[in-house]
């Protein structure tokens, strides 16, 4: 019943955990993975007279965020070809991850949505993670919310 | 991979259709799904006095009797639904005060790997917010919860 599950994660240890779940649904139900990392985009430090030397340029803030990108979707990429499960994995840069995942999963035509309760930010403090709580908000497909 | 699935309903149709998915995922598996309905409780009335009873009033034994009947309301099309989807299923409600407690409790007495609810109830309207009753689940839950609109 679902052939395209969209995976973001952040690279966090509940993002691992969702991925374990999504490669296994989708071995069962003969799906594609589609795994996503949004990074946060660049933007101009503002500063008066003097430059701190450690600013880091466009150039190598795109490149860090795509070096993260790498090690974390690699994780998606090695949990779908030990099931054998058909995967594509991409990132953008954006500065609300929430409509990113939305988008994604629009462009991709997936059909479910498999994400973790919580990110980098931990448990403690909120009862689900802020941008997962918002993809559920506006999503139209089924969320499945893992931990 | 899920083989124990809960389904809590309360009739409206995002749970209808997450009644669908889940039988979707159950069909063909020979897993099970356990639809929940959670029915509000017998409360006392504050208005009988000195013996009169205003009109309305319901004693325990009826609220039992409407209970039973608003049940059978949301379960019965479960039950076809299950049967003609090929899936068991049990198909079970309780009274309870806070919904979103029932339906953890019967997720663990059940052993239940997954949940599938709606993303709201009948009430639900503005796009932009999840009912209350899902929002607590998923705050509690300690399985996946796929949450279907």
């Amino acid at each position: 019943m679902f052939k395209k599950i969209l995976v973001p994660t952040d690279g966090s240890a509940p993002a691992a955990r969702a991925i374990k779940q999504a490669v296994r649904l989708a071995r069962e139900q003969d799906a594609e993975i589609v795994g996503f990392y949004v990074g946060p985009p660049w933007s101009m430090p503002v500063y008066g007279e003097y430059l701190p030397p450690e600013v880091l340029s466009e150039e190598v803030h795109v490149r860090a965020v795509k070096d993260a990108a790498d090690r974390y979707l690699r994780e998606v990429r090695n949990a779908a070809a030990a099931a054998g499960v058909k995967t594509r994995c991409y990132h953008v840069l954006g500065e609300h991850p929430h409509e990113e995942i939305l988008k994604a999963a629009r462009q991709n035509h997936c059909d479910l949505i498999v994400i973790a309760s919580h990110g980098r930010r931990g448990l403690s403090r909120l009862l689900l993670g802020s941008e997962t709580s918002k993809v559920l908000a506006r999503s139209r497909l089924p969320v499945m919310v893992c931990r | 991979m899920f083989n124990r699935i809960l389904v809590p309903t309360d009739g409206s149709p995002a749970a209808r259709r997450a009644l669908a998915r889940a039988l979707d995922l159950a069909r063909g598996r020979n897993a099970q799904v356990t639809v929940f309905w959670v029915a509000p409780p017998w409360e006392p009335n504050l208005y009988a006095y000195d013996g009169n009873v205003p009109a309305g009033f319901v004693s325990p034994r009826q609220h039992v009797s409407h209970v039973k009947k608003a049940a059978e309301r949301h379960l019965a099309p479960a039950r076809k639904a299950a049967r003609s989807a090929g899936v068991r299923g049990r198909f079970i409600h309780r009274e309870g005060a806070f919904p979103d407690l029932e339906i953890i409790r019967m997720a663990k007495r059940d052993r239940c790997d997954l949940i599938v609810m709606g993303s709201h109830g009948p009430r639900g309207f503005l796009r932009v917010i999840i009912g209350s009753v899902t929002a607590k689940v998923l705050a509690q839950a300690s399985v996946p919860v796929m949450v279907c609109r």
